[in-house]
C-alpha cells in the first residue's frame, strides 16, 4: 500500500516537472496587502498593545522597503535616514533575486518574528512558498534566501531598539495617595501598558521628548478651574449624546474610532473580551485603501506602508513619553468619584494615563504622512472596521479623518479636551517633521500630486 | 465487535453495577426510587451569559415529614418540577410529589429546606425561587405539611412569598422569643463592569438585599434595617451559615458573597439587632464565596467553618483558569474600594480563644477544591473526628484563559455584544469542568486527608446542594446530592459498625419542635466533641434535624451536656452508644458560656496610651515586585529596625524606631516612667535610607551610648550611599555618623560580642540580599572593633555567607568564647565556632529553610542551650520536604543581563513553577511566543518550560524544611525538632525569651506573620503568637492576653519604665505596643 503511493507520487511528481516551465513570478501589491492583514489578524489574536503594535508593523515594512529600492531608483534607502539603521546586505552576485518577491519574504519573515502565534504566519507563508516553488524554483530560493539575509539584518538592527531591555523594567506604580496621578480603570483595572516606552530607540525623531506637548490644564477640582470644565465637558457631551441615543452621530463616530485590542467584558462569572485592530492598524488600513484607490503599484504601495508605519512608530514614542511624564487620571476615575459613581464612558477606558491622546497624536502623523503621499485632498470610504462589525465611514481628506479620530475621544469619555486638541496638533507636527525629514522619493519635498501621477 | 472492546464493554457494565467507594456506595436510582434530575434546557434566552447563576443547581432537603421515623428526601429544580421521595426503609424511596402537591409554580427554584414553620410539629418545606429577572416567574414557596403525606402552599399567609433573587434561607430564633424567625439569602445579578464602591451595601434593594424576617405571631415582619442587616445591591450571597460563633447563646451569622463583595460576619447582639463585625473576627475571607459549614472540626468545644470558593487543584485547570489578582489589583480593591481581603481558595476557620478566626486552609488540606458548592461537616467514618464532603463541579469552565483571551473573540464577542446571546458553539469552547467531588478525613492537628477516589469514586458529575442524614436509621450519616443533568446521587455510608455512634433527636417547644438552636457536648476520654443544631448548612440544603457523634468503637462517653435555645441545659451521664436518644428539656439549669472558654491569667496587658510611645511604622509606597516581578515574596519590608539602650545617659532606657525609605527615624526618651519623642537632629535628619536594624552600645568606650543603624529596603542598589550602615558615635558635642565598612547590601542584622575577647565590642553585620538579583549570597562581615573604629576582621570568611535574616552569639561548643550561628532564607544554619579568634564552619546535618529568627533557649529542660528557629510554616503555597525540596531557579532566562528566581514545588513526582503564564511572561516574554495558548503551558513542568539545557546553567537553591522548630542540643550534636502544627500558621520572624512572669525561670516568646507576599499566596496573618514555657507547655498568645494575630512582628524587648518591665512589639506599617507583665506585679 504505502508503496504504491510512493510510486504513484512520484510519478506525479515527475509529470508535474516535465509539465511546467518555469515563469517569472508576478509580485503584485495584493500580496503585500495580504501579508499586512494576516499581521493584523494575528495580532489581534494574540494581544498586543498599541504601541508595540506600531513596532510590528514598522520593521517588517522597512525590511522591504530597503529591499525594494534596490532595484527601484524612484526611491531612496533609509539608510542613514532612520536612527542607527545601515545598508543592508546586497544579493550574492549573479543571484536571481525577483526583489519584489524578496520584499514579501522578508515581510512575512520579520513579522513571523515579532507575533507570537507563529503558526498562523507560518501557514501563511508556506503556501506561498508552495506556489512560487512550484512556479520557478530557482527565482524563489534565491529570492527567497536574500530576503531572509536581509531580515536577518533589520532584525539585528531591530534588536537594539532596547525593546528587549523594556520588557522586564519595572511595572508602572500606582500612587494611590495622589488623586491627579492615573489609577487602573474599571472593568479589569489593568496594569499601566508600557510604562518605559519612551525608552525605545526612535526612527526620525531625535529623541522622545522632542515634540513635548504641553502640559495639561494644571489638575484641580476647583469647579471654576480649566482642569475641571473639562472634566466637566467630558461628562455633560456624554450625557448629551447618551440622551439622543446609540444612533447619535457622536456614538458612531466614537466606537469608529474605539481601535481598542482587548476590551474585557464580565458577566458574572463569564468572561470574554472583544478584541479590536489598535488606531495605528486602522492608518494602516487606510494606507490600503489609499494605495487601492491609486492603483499604487507593488513599489508605491510599499512605499507608503513604510512610511506611514514610521511615522506611526514615532507618534506612539513620543505620546507615551508625554502620558507617563504627566500622568494623568482619566476622566472615568474623577466622574465616578465627584460627579457619578455610575457613569461609564461610551467606551471602555484604555489600559494607561491620559495625556495626551495616543490616537490623537498618532492619527495626526499618520494622516500627515499620507498626505504627502496620496495629498491630503484625497476622499476615501474607510471600512477597515468592517470586520469588527462597524460600518463604513467616508472622508475627504486623510486630515479630516485624522480630526474625527480625535475628537472621537472625547465623544467616547476617555480623554479631556486638551488631550485631544495638543494631542492631534503633537502629531501632525510630528508628522511634518518625518516627513519633511525623510527623503523617500526624489519629489519628496512637494508631495502633494505624487499620488495624483500615479 | 472485537475481543478487547468487548472486555472494556463488560468493564463499564461491571462498573455500573457497583457505584461508590470503599465508604460510600452509590445505589442507582433504578434501586432506590430516587430518580430526580435537575434538568436544564439551555437556550438562546436563557443560559449561563443572561443569568450568572444559571449552573448553580437546586436545592435538597432532608428529614421525616411523616413521622416514621425515616427521613424523607425533597429535591428542588431549576427548571423541572420539585420531587418529594417518602423514605420507606431499606434505602427505598417513593416518590410521592403528585398527591403530595409540591412540585412548585416558580420558573426557576433554588435552595430547599425543611422546617416546622407554622409550629405544628410537623416539618415544613421552604423552597426559594429567582424571580424577576430573564422572564422567572413565581416566588418563594411554603409547602405546610397537612401531615397525610400533602402540603399546601401558603408562602404569602406568613408573609413569605418573596419574588426576588433568592438563593436560600434559613429558620432560627434570632431574637431569643422561642418562635423561629428567618433569614432569607439573596443575590445581586449586579453589572460586573465595576467594583463600586464597598458602601453600596449600606443601600436597600428589594430583589437582591438579604432580609432578616422576625416571626410575630406566625406572620413575618422584615426587620433587616432596624437588625443591622445589609440588603444592598453587591452582595451575592451563596453561603449561609448560623452558629453560636462567639458561644453567647445568640445565634450569628456569617454570609458568603461571591464576587469582589466581603463576606459578612454578624454577631447577635442579643437586642434584635447584629453588628456585622467580620474585619474584627477575620484576617481574610475566600473571594468568590460559595457554600459554607459550621462544625467543631478540632473537638474544643467551638465552632470551626469553612468556606468554599473555586481553586482547582491540578495543574492544567489552575494554569488555564483566571486567578487571584495581581498586588496592585489588589491593593486598589481594599485602600480605594474599600473591599476586604480576599482570595481565591477555600477557606478554614478555627475559632480561637480570644474569638477570632486563625484560617488554615492550605495547611490543613482543604484549600484547593474546584469549583465547589457544598461543603459538609460530620464523622462519616465514626472515628469521632468531623470528615469533610465537597460537592464539585461547572459545566462549562467560563474562566478559563484561552477562551477569555482567545477563543471568545472570534465566536462570541460580536453575538453578544448585539444580541447578548451566547450559542452552544461558544459554550462548547469552554473547557469542561466536571471535577469529582471530595471527601477529607479528618484528623487531628486540623489535618485532612483526600479520600476521593477511596470513599468514594471519583466521578464527573456536576454536583451541588447536599445533605446529610440518616437514611437508613444504621447509625452513620448517608448523603444526598443534586446534581446538574444527572440523577441525584444517594451516597450510602457503610460505616456501620466501624465506630460508635449517637443520634440525639430533640422536642424542645411548641414553637420550636426540633430545638434548632440546641447544642450538645459530648465529653469522653477527658476530651470533647460537640455539635449545634443548625439544620441549614452547605448550600442551598437542610440536612436532617437531629445531632450525630461518632467515637472510636468501644468508647464510653461520660456525660452528654444538652443546651437548650433558650440557654438552659441538661445532662445526660453515660449515654449509651450506638442509639438515637429522644431527648426533651427536663429539670434544666441556666448554662454558663463561661465554661466553655477556658479560663486564662493574662499574662500580658496593652498598657494604657502604650506609656507615651505613639510609634507608628508606616511602609514606604516602593512595591519591589514591580521591579523583580518573580520575587516569591517582597525584601522591601524589613523595617523597623529597633534599638532599646540608654541613649542619653540618664540611667533608663531609651527607644530608637527607624524609618522606611524617605521617613525619618524616631527616638523616644524615657522621663518619669514614660516615652517621649525627642529630636535627635543627626539621627533623625538621616532619613533617605530605609533602616532594617539597629543596636546600642559604647563602641568607642567613652562612656556614651552609641547608635549601630543598618539600612536595606531593596529598592537602592549596587553601591548606593542609602545602603551603607551608619555607626553614629556620641560625643559631648553630639552624634557624628561614620559609614561602617563592607559592601553595601541589603542588611538585616546587627549582632555584637567581643569575639576576640580584647575588652571591646566586635559586630557582625548579616546581609541578607543584593537589590534585583534575590537568590545571590551577599557577602556578611565580622567587624572588629580596633579603638572604635570599626575594621573588616579576617577572622570570619563572610564572603557569600547566604541570604541572612538573623545571626546570634552564643557559646554553643561550651568553650568559654562566643560562637556565631546565622541563620537565613534557601540556608541551613550554619555554626561558626570561634577558636581563638578565628572561625571555622562546624559541619551539622540540619534541614535548609526560609529560617526567620534563632533564639538560645533550653526547650527541653535539660540544663544545656537549644535554639528555637523561626521559618515559613506550612500554611501557604509552599511545600518542601527532604524528599521534595521546594527550589529556586535562578538563571538569567531571558537573558536581558539578570538573574531571574523560578520558584517550584513538586507536584506527583516533577516541578512545576508556582505562578502562571502571565506573570512568568512578564518576566520572560519569550514564553509567549512558546506558548501561544494558556493550555499549552498548563502541566508543563520546569524542566519542558526552560528546557533541560537552560536548566542545567541555573543555581538552584533547595528549601527542604518549611515548619518552625528547635535545634535540640545532644551533647553538642544538634538535631531539628519541629514545633506543634498551631506554630505552624504562618512564618515566625522574632523570638525573645525573658522571665515573662517573674517566677524566675524563662520563657521563649515567639511571634510572625507576614504580608510581603502576592496574592496568590494570601496573607500569612493567623498566627497568635506563642509564650513557650518548653517543649511541651506552649500557651498560644490569645490565650495569655497578646494582640498578635493579623499583624506581622518585626521586634520583640524587654524595657523597664522605672523599675518595671514592659513587652515592647514592633510590627511592620502597623502602631507598636507596649504590654504590662502582669503576672511579675
Amino acid at each position: 500500500m504505502k508503496i504504491q503511493i510512493g510510486i504513484m507520487a512520484f510519478a506525479g511528481l515527475l509529470l508535474a516537472s516535465c509539465a511546467k516551465q518555469a515563469t517569472p513570478i508576478e509580485i503584485s501589491p495584493e500580496a503585500y496587502h495580504a501579508s499586512v492583514d494576516k499581521v493584523t489578524e494575528v495580532m489581534i489574536h494574540d494581544i498586543f498593545s498599541p504601541p508595540v503594535a506600531s513596532r510590528v508593523y514598522v520593521y517588517p515594512n522597512i525590511a522591504a522597503y530597503e529591499i525594494m529600492t534596490l532595484q527601484n531608483p524612484e526611491y531612496h534607502s533609509l539608510q542613514g535616514q532612520l536612527t542607527d539603521l545601515g545598508s543592508i546586505p546586497a544579493p550574492a552576485a549573479g543571484a536571481a533575486v525577483n526583489y519584489r518577491l524578496a520584499a514579501l519574504v522578508a515581510h512575512i519573515d520579520l513579522s513571523r518574528r515579532l507575533i507570537f502565534s507563529e503558526d498562523q504566519v507560518i501557514a501563511f507563508r508556506d503556501s506561498l512558498y508552495g506556489n512560487w516553488d512550484e512556479q520557478n524554483r530557482e527565482e524563489f530560493e534565491a529570492s527567497r534566501d536574500y530576503g531572509l539575509q536581509v531580515a536577518d539584518f533589520i532584525a539585528g538592527w531591530m534588536d537594539k531598539d532596547n525593546y528587549k531591555q523594556t520588557r522586564t523594567m519595572s511595572k508602572f506604580t500606582v500612587d494611590t495617595d495622589d488623586i491627579s496621578r492615573w489609577q487602573p480603570t474599571p472593568p479589569a483595572y489593568m496594569e499601566g501598558i508600557e510604562p518605559h516606552w519612551n525608552k525605545i530607540r526612535p526612527f526620525v525623531i531625535d529623541s522622545a521628548a522632542q515634540f513635548k506637548p504641553v502640559p495639561p490644564p494644571a489638575f484641580s477640582l476647583e469647579p471654576d478651574s480649566p482642569f475641571w470644565k473639562e472634566v466637566r465637558e467630558v461628562y455633560d457631551i456624554s450625557q448629551e449624546i447618551t440622551q439622543k441615543g446609540d444612533e447619535s452621530e457622536e456614538v458612531a463616530i466614537a466606537q469608529f474610532w474605539d481601535c481598542n485590542p482587548y476590551v474585557s467584558v464580565t458577566r458574572g462569572h463569564l468572561m470574554f473580551a472583544t478584541k479590536k485592530i489598535s488606531p495605528g492598524a486602522h492608518w494602516i488600513g487606510i494606507a490600503k485603501i489609499a494605495s487601492r484607490k491609486t492603483n499604487s503599484d507593488f513599489d508605491k504601495t510599499l512605499y507608503a506602508y513604510t512610511k506611514t508605519s514610521v511615522a506611526i512608530a514615532d507618534a506612539f514614542i513620543s505620546c507615551w513619553d508625554e502620558k507617563y511624564r504627566s500622568n494623568l487620571i482619566r476622566p472615568e476615575t474623577l466622574i465616578n468619584q465627584y460627579i457619578d459613581e455610575n457613569w461609564k464612558p461610551v467606551l471602555q477606558t484604555p489600559p494607561f494615563p491620559e495625556y495626551t491622546s495616543g490616537h490623537s497624536v498618532v492619527s495626526g502623523a499618520a494622516s500627515t504622512a499620507l498626505a504627502s503621499i496620496f495629498g491630503d485632498d484625497f476622499a476615501f470610504d474607510d471600512d477597515t472596521e468592517v470586520p469588527y462589525g462597524l460600518p463604513v465611514r467616508s472622508f475627504h481628506a486623510f486630515s479630516q479623518a485624522a480630526s474625527e479620530a480625535a475628537i472621537s475621544r472625547m465623544y467616547g469619555g476617555i480623554h479631556y479636551r486638551a488631550a485631544v486638541e495638543v494631542g492631534v496638533k503633537q502629531g501632525r507636527d510630528l508628522g511634518k517633521f518625518v516627513t519633511e525629514n525623510l527623503q523617500m522619493t526624489h519629489a519628496n519635498a512637494s508631495m502633494a500630486n505624487d499620488g495624483a501621477e500615479n | 465487535m472485537n475481543k478487547s472492546l468487548y472486555i472494556l464493554f463488560f468493564l463499564s457494565l461491571l462498573s455500573g453495577c457497583r457505584q461508590g467507594g470503599s465508604l460510600f456506595d452509590q445505589p442507582a436510582g433504578t434501586k432506590t426510587g430516587i430518580t430526580f434530575v435537575n434538568e436544564l434546557q439551555e437556550t438562546e434566552d436563557l443560559n449561563i451569559l443572561d443569568y450568572l447563576y444559571f449552573y448553580n443547581g437546586g436545592g435538597v432537603a432532608i428529614g421525616d415529614i411523616n413521622g416514621d421515623g425515616l427521613p424523607d428526601v425533597f429535591l428542588s429544580g431549576n427548571q423541572v418540577k420539585n420531587r418529594l421521595y417518602l423514605n420507606k426503609g431499606q434505602m427505598e424511596f417513593e416518590d410521592i410529589s403528585e398527591q403530595a402537591g409540591i412540585g412548585g409554580n416558580s420558573s426557576w427554584n433554588t435552595g430547599s429546606v425543611m422546617a416546622d414553620v407554622n409550629a405544628d410539629g410537623l416539618l415544613d418545606i421552604y423552597v426559594c425561587a429567582v424571580v424577576g429577572i430573564n422572564g422567572f416567574s413565581g416566588h418563594n414557596e411554603l409547602f405546610i405539611n397537612n401531615g397525610d403525606n400533602t402540603f399546601t402552599e401558603r408562602a404569602a399567609e406568613f408573609g413569605l412569598d418573596f419574588d426576588t433573587y433568592s438563593s436560600n434561607a434559613a429558620f432560627f430564633d434570632y431574637d431569643g422569643d422561642g418562635d423561629l424567625d428567618m433569614y432569607l439569602l439573596n443575590h445581586a445579578v449586579h453589572s460586573q463592569d465595576s467594583y463600586g464602591r464597598a458602601s453600596l451595601r449600606f443601600e436597600r434593594n428589594y430583589e437582591t438585599g438579604d432580609k432578616l424576617l422576625r416571626n410575630d405571631g406566625g406572620r413575618f415582619t422584615e426587620v433587616s434595617e432596624v437588625a443591622g442587616i445589609y440588603g444592598g445591591i453587591n452582595g451575592y450571597g451563596l453561603g449561609l451559615a448560623v452558629s453560636d460563633f462567639n458561644q453567647d447563646g445568640r445565634p450569628d451569622l456569617y454570609i458568603g458573597n461571591d464576587f469582589h463583595e466581603d463576606d459578612y460576619f454578624y454577631l447577635n447582639n442579643g437586642d434584635g439587632t447584629y453588628s456585622e463585625r467580620l474585619r474584627e473576627y477575620f484576617g481574610h475571607t475566600s473571594r468568590f464565596s460559595m457554600g459554607s459549614d459550621v462544625a467543631d472540626i478540632n473537638n474544643d468545644g467551638q465552632p470551626d467553618m469553612i468556606s468554599l470558593d473555586m481553586l482547582p487543584e491540578e495543574e492544567v485547570p489552575l494554569k488555564t483558569s483566571e486567578g487571584d489578582d495581581n498586588i496592585q489589583t489588589q491593593r486598589m480593591r481594599t485602600e480605594e474600594y474599600g473591599y476586604y481581603y480576599q482570595f481565591t481558595r477555600n477557606m478554614l476557620y478555627v475559632n480561637q480563644p480570644d474569638g477570632r478566626f486563625m484560617e488554615t486552609a492550605l495547611m490543613s488540606g482543604v484549600a484547593a477544591t474546584d469549583w465547589s458548592w457544598s461543603a459538609l461537616f460530620a464523622d462519616y467514618n465514626l472515628d469521632g473526628f468531623q470528615d469533610l464532603f465537597i460537592s464539585n463541579g461547572i459545566p462549562k469552565r467560563p474562566n478559563d484563559l484561552d477562551f477569555v483571551r482567545f477563543i471568545s473573540n472570534e465566536q462570541i464577542s460580536s453575538k453578544m455584544d448585539n444580541t447578548r446571546l451566547v450559542d452552544q458553539k461558544a459554550l462548547e469552547m469552554m473547557p469542561s469542568g466536571n471535577v469529582h467531588n471530595y471527601v477529607f478525613e479528618g484528623g487531628a492537628d486540623l489535618l485532612f486527608t483526600d479520600r476521593s477516589g477511596d470513599w468514594i469514586t471519583r466521578d464527573t458529575l456536576l454536583s451541588g446542594a447536599t445533605a446529610w442524614g440518616d437514611l437508613d436509621n444504621d447509625g452513620d450519616l448517608d448523603l444526598v446530592i443534586n446534581n446538574l443533568n444527572r440523577e441525584a446521587s444517594v451516597l450510602v455510608n457503610q460505616s456501620q459498625g466501624k465506630g460508635d455512634f449517637l443520634k440525639v433527636a430533640l422536642r424542645y417547644s411548641p414553637a420550636n419542635t426540633y430545638g434548632i438552636g440546641t447544642k450538645a457536648f459530648a465529653y469522653a476520654n477527658g476530651g470533647v466533641q460537640s455539635r449545634e443544631l443548625f439544620p441549614v448548612r452547605g448550600f442551598q440544603a437542610s440536612s436532617q434535624p437531629i445531632l450525630h457523634f461518632g467515637f472510636p468503637a468501644g468508647t464510653q462517653v461520660d456525660s452528654l451536656v444538652v443546651v437548650w435555645p433558650d440557654n438552659r441545659y441538661q445532662v445526660v451521664r453515660n449515654p449509651g452508644l450506638n442509639q438515637t436518644l429522644q431527648l426533651e428539656p427536663v429539670q434544666t439549669q441556666p448554662f454558663d458560656y463561661g465554661r466553655l472558654r477556658p479560663g486564662a491569667t493574662p499574662w500580658f496587658r496593652r498598657s494604657k496610651d502604650d506609656m507615651g510611645l505613639d510609634f507608628v511604622h508606616r511602609e514606604d509606597n516602593y512595591t519591589d515586585f514591580n521591579r523583580e516581578k518573580l520575587l516569591p515574596y517582597s525584601q522591601a519590608d524589613h523595617g523597623p529596625a529597633l534599638a532599646v539602650g540608654d541613649l542619653n545617659g540618664d540611667g533608663s532606657e531609651d527607644l530608637y524606631l527607624g524609618g522606611a525609605k524617605r521617613i525619618p527615624a524616631r527616638v523616644y526618651l524615657q522621663r518619669e516612667g514614660r516615652f517621649i519623642a525627642s529630636g535627635i537632629p543627626a539621627l533623625l535628619n538621616d532619613s533617605i535610607p530605609e533602616n532594617t536594624a539597629a543596636l546600642m552600645g559604647d563602641f568607642d568606650a567613652n562612656g556614651l551610648a552609641d547608635l549601630l543603624v543598618a539600612n536595606g529596603g531593596s529598592d537602592y542598589f549596587g553601591d548606593s550611599d542609602y545602603l551603607n550602615n551608619q555607626c553614629y558615635f556620641q560625643s559631648g558635642a553630639g552624634f557624628n555618623a561614620q559609614p561602617l565598612p563592607g559592601q553595601p547590601a541589603n542588611t538585616s542584622v546587627l549582632a555584637a560580642a567581643d569575639f576576640d575577647q580584647d575588652g571591646d565590642t566586635d559586630l557582625f553585620v548579616g546581609n541578607q540580599t543584593l537589590t534585583g538579583d534575590f537568590g545571590a549570597r551577599p557577602d556578611s562581615y565580622l567587624l572588629e572593633n580596633q579603638g572604635g573604629q570599626w575594621a573588616i576582621s579576617k577572622a570570619l570568611d563572610g564572603r557569600a555567607l547566604g541570604m541572612v535574616t538573623d545571626a546570634i552569639w552564643t557559646d554553643f561548643n561550651a568553650d568559654g568564647t562566643p560562637d556565631l550561628i546565622v541563620v537565613g532564607e534557601w540556608m541551613a544554619p550554619r555554626f561558626l565556632a570561634n577558636r581563638e579568634g578565628s572561625f571555622r564552619e562546624v559541619a551539622m546535618e540540619l534541614p535548609s529553610g526560609l529560617w526567620q529568627a534563632i533564639a538560645p533557649f533550653d526547650m527541653d529542660g535539660d540544663g544545656d542551650t537549644d535554639y528555637a528557629l523561626g521559618n515559613w510554616g506550612t500554611n501557604s503555597k509552599f511545600t518542601a520536604s527532604p524528599e521534595a525540596p521546594m527550589h529556586v531557579y535562578l538563571s538569567d532566562f531571558d537573558e536581558n543581563g539578570s538573574r531571574d528566581p523560578v520558584v517550584a514545588t513538586k507536584r506527583n513526582g516533577a516541578y512545576y513553577p508556582l505562578v502562571g503564564l502571565d506573570e512568568l511572561a512578564s518576566q520572560m516574554p519569550m514564553l509567549r511566543k512558546k506558548y501561544p495558548r494558556y493550555l499549552d503551558f498548563a502541566g508543563q513542568t520546569i524542566e519542558q518550560i526552560f528546557g533541560a539545557e537552560a536548566l542545567q546553567g541555573a543555581e538552584i537553591l533547595n528549601v527542604t524544611e518549611l515548619r518552625s522548630g528547635y535545634l535540640k542540643n545532644q551533647g553538642g550534636r544538634f538535631e531539628f525538632v519541629p514545633f506543634p502544627i498551631a506554630l505552624q500558621v504562618a512564618p515566625i520572624l522574632e523570638f525573645l525569651s525573658g522571665d515573662f512572669d517573674g517566677n524566675g525561670v524563662p520563657e521563649l516568646l515567639a511571634a510572625g506573620n507576614y504580608f510581603g507576599v502576592k496574592p496568590y499566596q494570601g496573607r500569612l496573618d493567623a498566627f497568635p503568637g506563642a509564650l513557650i514555657k518548653n517543649e511541651n507547655e506552649i500557651l498560644l498568645g490569645n490565650r495569655v492576653g497578646l494582640d498578635f494575630t493579623n499583624k506581622s512582628i518585626r521586634h520583640l524587648a524587654l524595657v523597664r519604665l522605672g523599675q518595671a518591665p514592659y513587652l515592647l512589639a514592633v510590627f511592620n506599617d502597623a502602631p507598636a505596643a507596649l504590654y504590662e507583665l502582669v503576672k511579675t506585679k
